[in-house]
């Protein structure tokens, strides 16, 4: 008997723990860049529960892990958002160490270099680009592979890097970014991918698939708890026989 | 549960704010000069409960961690310097500039502001003013006995007298900025340089970049009403379903509740 309670709890803790995902989904939901975290716990639950005599939520691994799909392109007309097609990010660069994006929206700092929203200098393959003082930022053009040039001068390239099957080791840091925490792995060029100019990659969240999974997540939770209710009722019934 | 409250907050307040720059978009839909803004979010940080690569048993470790997120932010408000559609009004005092640069406006207290609405007007002195009385940088005395008042493309401002001879009164000057999109918006269509637009540099209309002035046409504003139309469309479902999940959760609560 403690044995259920114990595969009980830990299953609504699993469960707990997907709703603070889906929650965390949802309200990136407009998030330009964002890749949606995806947890199965409640799909993998579902599935064991078809067995009966195997159902044992214990066993299933938590975890999470990011949904590097591609999103949307939607056209906005600006000339420093950039969308990302393919597999791959920006670098940005940090104090700490690189970061990546696909967050694209950039602007021109008072140097007239290309950083992000926060301000960090997007990294290119040789050296920050500067925007001269007298381009004005509609007149940048943005190529697919993402050299960035003015009236016809080459201004720089963007740089673009890949991180093949290492992509699950990267950790998100909040702010549209990601760190690799794993020193070994160095990201490769981008190889299958192309920029968009004027254009931003919005978040890869479904919101009807996250409801989805909300409501499956609410009823396994409330069928968990009518687990529990049951054990306390019988625990309470043989402890009523025994006690006399 | 508290977090998922938390979390769903976020994005509930970061979809009302959307509301309210879509809204003042679609206020300013036929302000001369006006440029859109964007909303920029981002995702808050993440509480790392188990990296990936953390070694599960000997010798094997875990493809994807344990990562969870606590929500979203409005990181900025980006406003967009596409051009506006031009629009003929036939006045010749009315100017707009095609391509980029701005208008220095001074105020009555000496500092400058930097404006794309150029329905100019003169004033009681014969001086070129905007629309809100302020007087532009440099400024520009038309003399009263002037014809008429002719800007040229090189934002030269030319006085025919009732002789019928030209003479030029004084230019127009353009400012750029490294970064427009830092300009602070000071209401009444100007903007004020800050730390982040970075310092002005001053040119003569259609040379080194700089748009040339286009007169008797005014730049209407770059809001798009579909477009705004569609984004207010998804704010509002995005903030719907936040709602939800806060509903959600109280439901678990309850459940919860329930039990003990």
């Amino acid at each position: 008997m403690a044995d259920t309670i114990t595969q009980v709890s830990s299953s609504i803790d699993a469960l707990m723990q997907e709703f603070y995902v889906i929650t965390h989904n949802l309200a990136n939901a407009s998030t330009v860049g964002y890749k949606r975290v995806a947890n199965a716990f409640s799909r993998a639950l579902e599935a064991q529960g078809a067995f009966a005599d195997t159902y044992s939520p214990g066993t299933i691994e938590l975890n999470s892990a990011f949904d590097f799909s591609q999103g949307g392109i939607v056209e906005t007309g600006r000339p420093l958002d950039l969308a990302l097609h393919g597999k791959g990010f920006f670098v940005v660069e940090a104090p700490e160490g690189p970061l990546y994006t696909r967050n694209g929206m950039f602007q021109t700092n008072r140097n007239g270099q290309i950083v992000t929203s926060d301000g960090r200098i997007v990294a290119c393959e040789a050296g920050p680009i500067t925007v001269p003082q007298d381009v004005g930022i509609s007149e940048l053009t943005v190529s697919g592979d993402g050299s960035v040039s003015s009236r016809g001068t080459a201004l720089g390239k963007l740089r673009l890097v890949d991180f093949k099957e290492n992509e699950n080791k990267l950790l998100a840091v909040g702010a549209s970014c990601f760190r690799m925490p794993d020193q070994d792995v160095v990201p490769a060029a981008a190889e299958h991918i192309v920029i968009k100019q004027g254009y931003q990659e919005s978040s890869n969240v479904k919101i009807v698939d996250e409801l989805v999974d909300m409501v499956m997540v609410s009823r396994l939770y409330e069928a968990n708890m009518k687990l529990l209710s049951a054990q306390k009722e019988a625990s309470s019934s043989i402890m009523g026989v025994a006690m006399g | 549960m508290l977090r998922a409250f938390s979390t769903a907050a976020t994005g509930m307040a970061a979809q009302q704010m959307m509301v309210d720059v879509i809204a003042n978009n679609l206020a300013n839909l036929n302000t001369t000069g006006f440029k859109r803004s964007q909303i920029n979010f981002q995702d808050l940080i993440y509480v790392n409960m188990q990296e990936p690569g953390t070694e599960v048993a000997s010798g094997i470790t875990s493809p994807s961690g344990l990562e969870i997120g606590s929500g979203v932010r409005a990181a900025s408000t980006i406003k967009v310097f596409t051009w506006g559609e031009l629009q003929n009004t036939g006045r010749p005092l009315d100017i707009a500039i095609t391509g980029d640069g701005f208008l220095q406006i001074s105020m009555p207290d000496g500092t400058i502001r930097y404006t794309r609405d150029g329905s100019l007007q003169i004033n009681g002195n014969g001086q070129l003013v905007t629309t809100t009385g302020y007087y532009l940088e440099p400024s520009i005395s038309i003399p009263t006995d002037a014809a008429s008042v002719d800007i040229g493309k090189d934002g030269g401002v030319n006085v025919t007298d009732p002789a019928g001879s030209v003479s030029v009164v004084g230019t127009l000057q353009l400012v750029r900025f490294p970064n427009p999109s830092g300009l602070s918006s000071e209401g009444d269509n100007l903007l004020a340089e800050t730390e982040a637009s970075g310092p002005p540099t001053t040119g003569t209309p259609g040379e080194n970049g700089f748009g040339s002035i286009q007169t008797s046409f005014l730049e209407k504003s770059n809001v798009q009403m579909i477009t705004e139309l569609v984004n207010l469309i998804t704010a509002q479902r995005a903030y719907e379903t936040n709602s939800r999940a806060i509903k959600a959760g109280d439901d678990m609560l309850r459940t919860a509740n329930q039990i003990a």
